[in-house]
Parts: C-alpha cells; sequence; structure tokens
C-alpha cells in the first residue's frame, strides 16, 4: 500500500528536476549576456528565486542535502543580485557547477544507493571561497512615503524589491487594467511581457472593484526608468489607465482616490493600439533565448508518457476491432444481409472518423518541444568548449519544433555526440581560424523545423569540413573498401564512409568522442527511430549533418508474417508487393541469390537463416516472397506464411538492446503477445552491402 | 498477476543504517539485489524471442503495453540453467537509463532488512564473471546470500 | 463536508498538502480539496464557494497571498471562511501583515502533516459547530 506522503514525494522530484531544469536555462541565459557585456539583474534574480524555492521544498520533504545546498547557494545568489559580489565567468563556473551536483543529489534522494554527499561537500567549500558569507541584506530603509494600504499588502521580499528599485531613483507607476475572467491567463501574459521590457513588475493587487462578475480589475505596481508619457505610449490601451506614483507627498492609495483629471485625460488621449517596440535584450544573433517564454503554467497538465502508451495501445486495439467491423459488414453482405451489412457500415465509417480523431489528439499530446533536448545541449556545448579552449558560438532555432516525447528521449545521446565531433574535430583551433580569417568563435548551429510528416534537425558548424581523402584512407586501412573502387565513389558515398562501423582511429576512441561510441551507432540509433541522417561537407567552409525523423511513433499498417515460427511486423510503407514462393525461379548471380519479377532481378534473402530462427515445421510447406523496398533498392524476404494487414504501434526497443540489427522495435500483438517489427532499411542494408563487402574483402585479400 | 513492491519503507530503512534487499534463488543458492529499483515482481507473460540479441537476453514480453527486455540472470552470471518451473519470477527493475529490465529468476524468497554489519564486501570472493557483479555477501540469520549489484548487471 | 481552497505555486507542495488534509484520522465529516496554482487561478475558483478554509501560500508570484487575504475579506460570500497562511520564510512582518489583514492562521515551513492537519482541524471545528 503506498503511503500517500510517497505520492507527494514523487511530485517532489518531478518538480525538483523542473526547477533544477529552469535554473540551467536560466544560467545559461546568464552567460549569453556576460558575453555580450549586458547584464539583466532580472535573470540572477529568477536564479535565486528558483533556488530559493528548492530551499523550502527541500525542508518540507527532508532532502537535507538539497535544503543544504540550496541555502548557501542562495546567500551567493542573493550577494550577486544585490550587486555585493560581481558576476563573472569563474563565478557562473560554479553555478553551473551546482547545477550539475543538484542533478546527483536529487538522484541520491531517489536511491539511497547513491551517495551525494562528497560533492555537496566540495560545493560548499567553493561557496565560502566566493566569499559569500551569511550575512543577509541589510540594506537600510530607504525615503519613501507610499501608501501604507499598499505596503501592507507586499509580503517581505516584494517590500524588498521596492526599496531596491527606489534606491536604483526608479520612478513607480501604478497600471489599472481590466481584465476578462476568461482570457485572463494569456492576456497577463502578454501585458507582463509588454511591461517587463520598461522595468520591474513589484506586484499585482486585485482592486475588488470590477465591472461585472466576469471581469477582474488589478493594479500593477511597476518600476521604471521610462517617463509617465514614453509608458502610456508603449502601455496604454482601453482598458488600461497608467498613473506614477509620487515619492515624496501626495500618494496614490490603490482603489480608493481617483486619479487626477490631469492624468487621465493625458492617459485617454492617446491612441490604443501599443507600439511595437525593440526589445531591451541582447540581439537574436546569440540565439540564446533568456526564459521568458514560460508557457502558461495553469494551462497544462502533467502527464505520465506510461499513460499516454496505455491510452495509445488502446486506440490500436480499437484499431482491430475496426477492421473487424469492417469484415463482418461485408459478409452479411455477401451473406444477402444487405441492409443490416449497410447500416454496420456506416457504424464502421463512422468508428473509423472518430479514432482517427482520437489517435491524432493523443498523439498530439505526446508532443513535446525540441527545446527539452537542445537546452542539455547548450550546456553540453559550454563544458566541452572550455575544455577544449575552444570558443564555441551556439545558435538555436526551431526549439519549440514539436516531436513525440519518446523520440526526444532517444535523441539526445545521438545529437550529444554529433556535437562533440563538430567541436573536437571540426571546429578549428582560435589560431587556425585567425590563419584563414574566420572569426574567432566557432559556430554551431541547431536548427529543427517541420516538414510535412516529418521533422528535421540540422547541425551545421564552420569548421574545417570532413577531410575526404582522409576517409578514405581510414577506410581502405580498415578493410572497408578496396582501393582500386575507391575511385569510384561518389562524393556522397565518400561523405557516408564516416557511417561504416570500426572506423576509430586514436583520437576517436578518446573519451571525449564518448567511450567508443562512432558514427555508426549514431546512424543506427536514428534509424530505430524510423529516421535517416544525411552528410554534407565542404572542406575549408563547415559540415552539415541533417536528420530526418518521423514527427511520431504512429500507428502505422504492417503486414504480419510468420517466419521461423515467430511472427514479424512489415511495416507496409517498405513493401512494394507480396507472392508466392516459387523456389525453381531462384538462381545465384555473384554468390547471391536472386529471381526474376516481371524482367528484373531481384535479390533475395532466407529471412529464417539471416536471423538464425529455424522452424522445422515449415519445411515443405508453401513459402512467399514479400518484395521489401526502401528507395531503389529491393530485396525480397523469403517468409512462412502471411497472416495479413493489420494497424500496429511500434515501440521502439530499449536501450538495452541497441546492439541488434534489424529490427525497428515492437508491437502488442494482442493477448500479451509481442511481435517483433522488422527495420527494412537496415535489413536491405545488411544483406545487400555486407554482401558486397564481403566480397570486397575476399577481392582485397587475394590482391 | 504482478506483486508490487513498496519502497518508502526501504528509503526509511537506509537512513537508520540498515538497507532492505529482495532475496531470491538461482540454480539453488541464494541471492540478493537492493529492494530501492525493483518496480515490480511478476509470473512470465509470454515471451518474444529477440534474433541476434546476446545470449543472457531471453527476449522481450510487454507488461501491460510497456515494452521489456527480459534477460535470464542465471545467464548473465553464469550459473547453472535448470528449467524454469511455476516458481520462477520477472523481477522488473530501473536501470540507470530509466528503462525498465526484466530479470529472470528460479524464485522469489523474501525481504531482508540487513545491517551494515550483517554484510561483507567483496574483496574477491568468488572467482570468475560473477565477481564483477557482487557487491557483497549478507549474512542474515544464519543465511549466506550473494548481494548483487543491480547497475552492472543491467548495463552493457 | 469541509470545502477547502488550497491556494499554492508549487505542484509538490499542493500535493504533500493535499495529502496531508486527506490521510490520518480524520476528525472532520471528510474533506474536500479544490487547488489553485495562483493568485489568479484562486480568484477564478472563488465565486464558486464560499470555502469553510483557504490555505494560501504567501510567496507566490503575481498576486501573493496577503493580496488575496485582503481579497477574500473584502468579500460578502466568505465572511465566516477560515484562512491559513503558510510561508517558506519564516517572516515576522509577513505574519504580521498576514494577521492584521484578517487571516486566522500562519504556519511557517518546513511544517510536518501532522502540525497541518492540526491546523485544519482547529479551524475547521468552529465551523461545524
Amino acid at each position: 500500500m503506498t503511503d500517500p506522503t510517497d505520492k507527494a514525494r514523487e511530485e517532489f522530484f518531478s518538480e525538483a528536476q523542473e526547477i533544477i531544469e529552469t535554473l540551467s536555462k536560466n544560467l545559461l541565459a546568464l552567460d549569453a549576456s556576460l558575453r555580450e557585456e549586458f547584464s539583466d539583474p532580472g535573470l540572477v534574480n529568477e536564479a535565486f528565486r528558483a533556488v530559493h524555492t528548492l530551499k523550502g521544498l527541500a525542508g518540507l520533504f527532508g532532502a537535507a542535502s538539497m535544503g543544504m545546498l540550496s541555502h548557501r547557494l542562495e546567500d551567493v545568489l542573493d550577494a550577486l543580485r544585490l550587486g555585493r559580489i560581481e558576476l563573472t565567468p569563474s563565478i557562473l563556473d560554479v553555478l553551473f557547477q551546482a547545477v550539475e551536483v543538484y542533478g546527483k543529489v536529487l538522484a541520491a534522494e531517489k536511491d539511497p544507493e547513491e551517495d551525494a554527499a562528497p560533492l555537496v561537500e566540495a560545493m560548499l567549500v567553493e561557496f565560502e571561497r566566493i566569499g559569500a558569507g551569511a550575512t543577509r541584506d541589510q540594506s537600510p530603509t530607504a525615503e519613501y512615503d507610499l501608501d501604507p494600504g499598499l505596503l501592507a499588502v507586499l509580503t517581505e521580499y516584494e517590500e524588498h524589491r521596492l526599496r531596491t528599485n527606489i534606491e536604483n531613483k526608479m520612478r513607480l507607476y501604478r497600471l489599472r487594467v481590466q481584465f476578462d475572467l476568461a482570457t485572463i491567463d494569456k492576456a497577463l501574459e502578454e501585458m507582463k511581457e509588454r511591461a517587463k521590457r520598461h522595468g520591474e513588475i513589484i506586484t499585482y493587487l486585485p482592486t475588488g472593484e470590477t465591472a461585472s462578475v466576469d471581469s477582474i480589475e488589478l493594479d500593477l505596481l511597476l518600476a521604471s526608468q521610462d517617463d509617465l508619457a514614453m509608458l502610456i505610449g508603449a502601455l496604454g490601451a482601453d482598458n488600461v489607465v497608467i498613473e506614477e506614483i509620487n515619492r515624496r507627498n501626495a500618494t496614490v492609495m490603490p482603489g480608493t482616490i481617483k486619479p487626477a483629471p490631469m492624468l487621465r485625460s493625458r492617459a485617454t488621449s492617446l491612441p490604443g493600439k501599443d507600439e511595437e517596440l525593440q526589445p531591451l535584450r541582447m540581439g537574436d544573433d546569440t540565439g540564446l533565448e533568456a526564459s521568458g517564454s514560460l508557457k502558461s503554467l495553469t494551462q497544462t497538465v502533467r502527464v505520465d508518457i506510461h499513460k499516454l502508451d496505455h491510452l495509445m495501445n488502446i486506440v490500436g486495439e480499437l484499431a482491430i476491432v475496426r477492421g473487424a467491423l469492417a469484415s463482418i459488414s461485408e459478409r452479411l453482405r455477401e451473406e444477402g444481409q444487405r441492409q443490416l451489412g449497410a447500416e454496420l457500415q456506416r457504424l464502421h465509417r463512422s468508428f473509423d472518423r472518430r479514432l482517427s480523431e482520437m489517435q491524432d489528439g493523443i498523439l498530439e499530446v505526446r508532443m513535446v518541444p525540441l527545446g527539452q533536448v537542445f537546452d542539455r545541449l547548450a550546456r553540453v556545448v559550454r563544458q566541452i568548449s572550455r575544455e577544449l579552449s575552444k570558443e564555441i558560438r551556439l545558435v538555436i532555432t526551431g526549439a519549440d519544433t514539436e516531436i513525440d516525447k519518446l523520440i526526444v528521449e532517444e535523441l539526445s545521446d545521438p545529437l550529444m555526440h554529433m556535437i562533440r565531433n563538430a567541436i573536437d574535430h571540426g571546429i578549428e583551433s582560435i589560431q587556425r581560424r585567425q590563419e584563414v580569417g574566420k572569426p574567432d568563435a566557432g559556430t554551431i548551429a541547431l536548427n529543427a523545423f517541420q516538414k510535412g510528416n516529418h521533422v528535421m534537425i540540422e547541425i551545421e558548424d564552420d569548421g574545417r569540413g570532413i577531410d575526404e581523402q582522409a576517409l578514405i584512407e581510414r577506410a581502405i586501412k580498415s578493410r572497408k573498401i578496396a582501393s582500386s573502387d575507391a575511385k569510384e565513389l561518389s562524393r556522397e558515398e565518400v561523405l557516408n564512409l564516416i557511417f561504416l562501423p570500426g572506423l576509430s582511429t586514436r583520437e576517436e576512441a578518446g573519451d571525449l568522442s564518448g567511450r567508443g561510441v562512432g558514427m555508426d551507432i549514431v546512424k543506427t540509433n536514428i534509424s530505430k527511430l524510423g529516421g535517416v541522417i544525411d552528410v554534407h561537407s565542404e572542406a575549408g567552409i563547415g559540415t552539415k549533418m541533417t536528420i530526418t525523423l518521423p514527427i511520431t511513433l504512429a500507428i502505422v499498417s504492417a503486414l504480419l508474417i510468420r517466419v521461423g515460427g515467430q511472427v514479424f511486423a512489415v511495416p507496409l510503407s517498405s513493401v512494394s508487393e507480396a507472392l508466392a514462393f516459387d523456389a525453381s525461379g531462384v538462381h545465384v548471380v555473384d554468390g547471391r541469390e536472386v529471381m526474376t519479377l516481371r524482367g528484373a532481378t531481384l535479390p533475395l534473402c532466407r529471412l529464417d537463416r539471416l536471423l538464425r530462427v529455424q522452424d522445422p515445421a515449415a519445411a515443405g510447406m508453401r513459402r512467399f516472397v514479400v518484395v521489401a523496398s526502401m528507395g531503389t533498392r529491393r530485396l525480397g524476404l523469403i517468409v512462412d506464411h502471411l497472416y495479413g494487414q493489420q494497424d500496429i504501434v511500434i515501440k521502439p526497443l530499449g536501450r538495452s538492446l541497441a546492439d541488434v540489427r534489424g529490427f525497428a522495435g515492437a508491437t502488442d500483438l494482442g493477448d500479451q503477445h509481442v511481435g517483433l517489427v522488422l527495420d527494412v532499411g537496415a535489413l536491405i542494408e545488411e544483406v545487400l552491402t555486407g554482401s558486397e563487402l564481403s566480397r570486397e574483402r575476399k577481392m582485397y585479400a587475394d590482391g | 498477476m504482478a506483486e508490487i513492491v513498496a519502497h518508502s519503507a526501504a528509503g526509511m530503512a537506509r537512513r537508520r543504517g540498515t538497507r532492505d534487499f529482495l532475496v531470491f534463488i538461482l540454480a539453488g543458492d541464494l541471492y540478493a539485489v537492493g529492494l530501492t529499483r525493483i518496480r515490480e515482481i511478476l509470473s512470465p507473460p509470454p515471451i518474444t524471442p529477440v534474433p541476434r540479441a546476446k545470449p543472457a537476453v531471453i527476449g522481450v514480453c510487454s507488461v501491460r503495453g510497456l515494452l521489456v527486455t527480459v534477460m535470464d540472470l542465471r545467464r548473465r552470471l553464469h550459473v547453472e540453467e535448470q528449467p524454469l518451473t511455476r516458481r520462477a519470477r520477472i523481477l522488473l527493475v530501473e536501470a540507470q537509463s530509466g528503462e525498465v529490465v526484466g530479470l529472470m529468476v528460479d524464485e522469489v524468497r523474501h525481504v531482508a532488512r540487513l545491517a551494515d554489519s550483517e554484510i561483507e564486501m567483496a574483496t574477491s570472493l568468488l572467482g570468475g564473471d560473477v565477481s564483477e557483479h557482487v557487491i557483497g555477501i549478507g549474512r542474515p540469520v544464519g543465511d549466506v546470500v550473494v548481494l548483487l549489484n543491480l547497475s552492472t548487471i543491467v548495463s552493457a | 463536508m469541509s470545502r477547502i481552497l488550497l491556494v499554492e505555486d508549487s505542484f509538490s507542495m499542493r500535493a504533500f498538502v493535499r495529502s496531508a488534509l486527506e490521510s490520518g484520522d480524520t476528525l472532520f465529516t471528510g474533506v474536500e480539496v479544490v487547488e489553485a496554482s495562483s493568485g489568479f487561478d484562486a480568484l477564478r475558483l472563488l465565486p464558486r464557494g464560499p470555502y469553510d478554509l483557504v490555505i494560501t501560500d504567501i510567496n507566490m508570484p503575481d498576486i501573493n497571498g496577503l493580496e488575496l487575504v485582503r481579497f477574500i475579506r473584502k468579500s460578502d460570500q466568505h465572511k465566516n471562511t477560515k484562512v491559513l497562511l503558510i510561508s517558506t520564510q519564516s517572516s515576522e512582518k509577513d505574519r504580521e501583515r498576514g494577521m492584521s489583514l484578517g487571516a486566522d492562521a500562519y504556519l511557517a515551513k518546513p511544517f510536518s502533516p501532522e502540525s497541518l492537519r492540526e491546523e485544519a482541524r482547529l479551524l475547521l471545528a468552529r465551523v461545524t459547530e
């Protein structure tokens, strides 16, 4: 019986994780702003708030290490935001380290076998070094004249913000805005965004006076450098009244004193439309946006991906039911029950429509923005560029392109590996770059966009490009191609040599390129997700890798077959036809079995032998050939039995089976049975290329 | 059929200087793994073999729609594989990567709470492949239980 | 059945409080907990009251808990509603302000589920008299 506080604890882990990720994003923005030499005090503040929240939660849920870490980190951030310490790159490094340690501490909370204590100790020492003592803000009360009624509803924190702004000689404004309760979230977000460009919003106060039951009036207390006219120009609208709050004498009591008529008339005489002002923040060319684009949390629902999987399963089973409805209606009509058959047919069509809608709906819910992965990559880039003493400018676009959550999970490793390669091998040293007239900082561009039913992800660098000659030489040395064939390779084929397994030489096996994971595994992983990867490169200019992925591991139509006593599914999109197998039509060409199909040669593959799944019971029985195709290449798969067509949901195989080739995943066949889904592209490549390679090797060996 | 194992008690036990272990049988001997990463214990559903997978992989199965790779723990540890009986069970564990993997064992016994004093860490007690997966030996009241390292078992 | 409105932006905090209220031995005749994730959310949910008890965090972005208390105290519909303030910083100032605005009780984090239940029980007990 699970303790209800355990469920809350699960939520705690989840929220802590989110806050840590937000903090990380925040630090990245700080990093960018440091480099552009523009500092945004709001960012440090946000980091402070995040850590403060973590501290509170840690205390509540008994996470002592996290609480301790947060407490000290909070002190550091407090000193930073109050300007008592200056933010330098090395201090920022310490902050990034703290984020890493947070991750470990959280993992240790979940699994008591992990121990993060030494890491926390080390972190606390770093904090000490930065010299953030335990003293908190004791700023003297500044001279100000604000309505006590207003002060009474400010929290200590908000009051502190107010004082700080006053100390910095900011002006205070009260914006009175009417909102419809129905659309308040969105309208407020917009208002916030616009107002933030002009200053800091201290607090929001409901005035308690409303025009109607469905609307609400709010006072926004804004501290800004701008003058009233400018603010009215930027933020004025029909539902907004802006007034300045005077510091010395007359005070304005929110909600009770009517604004001076002079001010009011000024407010209403200006045009109702807002002007689009330039954002104060760094220009677009850094690509890294500060975390100002957080979605309104009240509109989202947190869903466990497993629940969605369950729903998808149900939809998959309903698809089977739909198929059955169709065939029953047909049988009815064949047996003379026309009317009944027609009715059932109508039902089937309506069911079909609704089912598709539901399927689309669920698929939509499973979508998450790629930004999740991109943010993680940004941290990695920063880390590696410092380790390698290379300056890297990371430009991210299309972070809000959405893709299935399961695909996103599997993408971070391959992407990380490609970026490591780009930084390590692609981008030249600063010296070299200067020699060839390139900017000191290497640029890595991550771009994502949707194209039809696919999502494209591009990783481009402005480095030295792929050295095709060296690549060919390595391939020959590793016996992947014969030197005589090297000349015949097209440029594209040469570049694709990087995907051959076992090409690693000295440095590539080093720790930076990641435990011997080569581009071949990257390609395999991508194709397991149903995607493909392309390479373009220009010597001296750069390299671009393009990944094409299906938007979702959707329900696909598949052909169910039996080979070696086991059921497999072949996606219909990769099947051109299926026919009875006539053993007499087989001949051997160049060591491979082929048959002639309508005049063309079709290479064959005995699937039972390839997969090593023999079924003695199938011997002597009628067999079939499934003509599988991928692009222009075709392969005839010899199978024991054809079951027929079925809609399936492909689930990816776990990482533990990453080394197994030839499968795109698995699917539920009903009644708890699982069938593996063939990866046609991989099989074709294995069979066709493999034979080619082994022939080459034979030739090479013979001289 | 599944028996859900609660881990909250285990978490609390850790703080008191004891740890909970799930004890099971492989080839007649007692083994155990830390309770915290065990999500569920189930009777083996139909398992589909995966062609060309590593020998220790029995295949994949579906647990309420979730695709799980099932490994034969006896094969993984290179101990004797007796024919599986009705008492065989699959332990669903969470790997470092977050993936849920199933481990097939001959029989599941009980949960043992071991104090640190009852555990003897491995130096090189056993030879062969078993040693890299062994954290130590537990001796709760007269039994001898080999404590296994889940992380190394489900990785690679 | 006591109706409680819980206003708190941290979702794990909400889960914590909810489980504290719904578990253990309840002296009152069951609770119905409605969650709001922000001050605005609360404003939207308040007209669906009246609630017997409003539990609100003080430190929330946008409309903070103190502002919410003042709003509730101005409302006729909620003249009998009890308000319990919870806060991350055990700030004396916040506590004073909260109580003077009309809150009935104040709990500083970290607090145990038992203390929360005890406070809630005390506040709701007067209602069902």
